[in-house]
């Protein structure tokens, strides 16, 4: 029971450490950008702790990093979704970009293979008021469900995560 | 292989994606675009979904048999607010790529009434068609599929609407706001 308690407390205070370097580095675009930090989510860890146990929608672990009000922020100006491919380099792939400048909505997708059976993909998605940094690790079968519909499932998740 | 590299490096295409060249007038659109969206699909991420569609469905395992000849999807397309955005000249610039004996234009449908064209480019190699791109231009939209591997022209009205492929009317042009009507319907399923 106590190493339960201390798995979970460790999760719990787990944010995204453990994340790879393109996210971290994603993240710190994004930050220096919009002179923010994310919003801290408490027991985010605690996520991983079922998503490892039950992989849910074969996701097995999540990353995630929120920045809100950022039309509160004095911008750099520099080009995000650049900064976001320069950030990523090549072992990731592209593999949804939508971009609405109406909107302001930029939501840009890349994936990665890690094994056989694991497969990372690499979520950032960039509004006016909020930008989402996501990294899930998915099962085969989860992949192939975004490659079925890709550009639909980046803006359904797009629209998920932030809501 | 010595056959195709010349060919590659001429299109500039990367060996792995070979995906065709944007030229520089038609990558800057996204800058007037008022939307633009990029869907890219290698070869082996195309094998892994096939692996999931059903066989006892009749539609997906048709979709199954299709998607298990490809290569490579890729999908850019650019909304605009206003018409004319972008020039014939670039359009020009961007099918100059498409040349025979490789490429030969199979569709080419023009409707004067709402000013979309579309094309359609197929690619053969030894008889066999490796490939095909689909151009589609209309006043405030532009879009461009293009599809490597085994395909039919055919077979483009069964894989529209999946995988990142507007619907594609063969003759006629892609719907992209039919798409977007679709992605409506779902989203409010």
């Amino acid at each position: 029971m106590k190493s339960a308690l201390l798995a979970l407390c460790l999760a719990s205070a787990a944010s995204v450490h453990g994340a790879d370097r393109e996210f971290n580095d994603i993240v710190r675009a994004i930050s220096e950008e919009f002179h923010t930090r994310p919003t801290t989510i408490p027991f985010f860890g605690i996520v991983n702790v079922f998503a490892e146990t039950l992989r849910p929608a074969g996701t097995r672990h999540i990353d995630l990093a929120v920045f809100e009000h950022l039309s509160d922020s004095v911008r750099e100006g520099r080009n995000l979704p650049e900064m976001i491919q320069g950030a990523v380099g090549h072992s990731w792939k592209p593999f949804v970009k939508v971009h609405s400048y109406k909107s302001g909505e930029t939501v840009l997708v890349y994936m990665r293979q890690e094994g056989p059976k694991d497969w990372r993909l690499l979520l950032t998605s960039v509004e006016r008021e909020e930008a989402t940094v996501v990294q899930l690790r998915l099962n085969a079968e989860a992949l192939a469900q975004w490659v079925k519909d890709p550009e639909h499932k980046a803006l359904r998740w797009h629209g998920e995560v932030g809501e | 292989m010595k056959r195709i590299l010349p060919v590659v490096l001429l299109l500039g295409l990367p060996l792995a994606a070979q995906e065709i060249k944007m030229p520089p007038g038609l990558d800057k659109l996204a800058a007037k675009a008022s939307e633009v969206v990029d869907v890219n699909l290698d070869g082996a991420l195309l094998q892994l979904a096939s692996k999931f569609l059903s066989d006892k469905d009749a539609d997906e395992a048709h979709v199954k048999q299709l998607v298990g000849g490809l290569k490579g999807i890729f999908v850019k397309s650019f909304e605009f607010d206003e018409a004319n955005q972008y020039s014939q000249a670039d359009i020009e610039e961007f099918r100059a790529q498409f040349r025979p004996p490789a490429w030969s234009r199979i569709v080419s449908a023009r409707s004067k009434k709402n000013g979309e064209n579309s094309e359609i480019l197929l690619k053969t190699d030894n008889n066999q068609i490796s490939g095909l791109v689909v151009i589609v231009t209309e006043p405030k939209e532009l879009t461009i599929v293009n599809i490597i591997g085994n395909i039919r022209p055919e077979d483009l009205r069964d894989l529209g609407g999946k995988m990142g492929i507007p619907k594609i009317d063969v003759g006629g042009a892609v719907k992209q706001s039919d798409k977007k009507n679709n992605d409506k319907k779902e989203d409010e399923k």
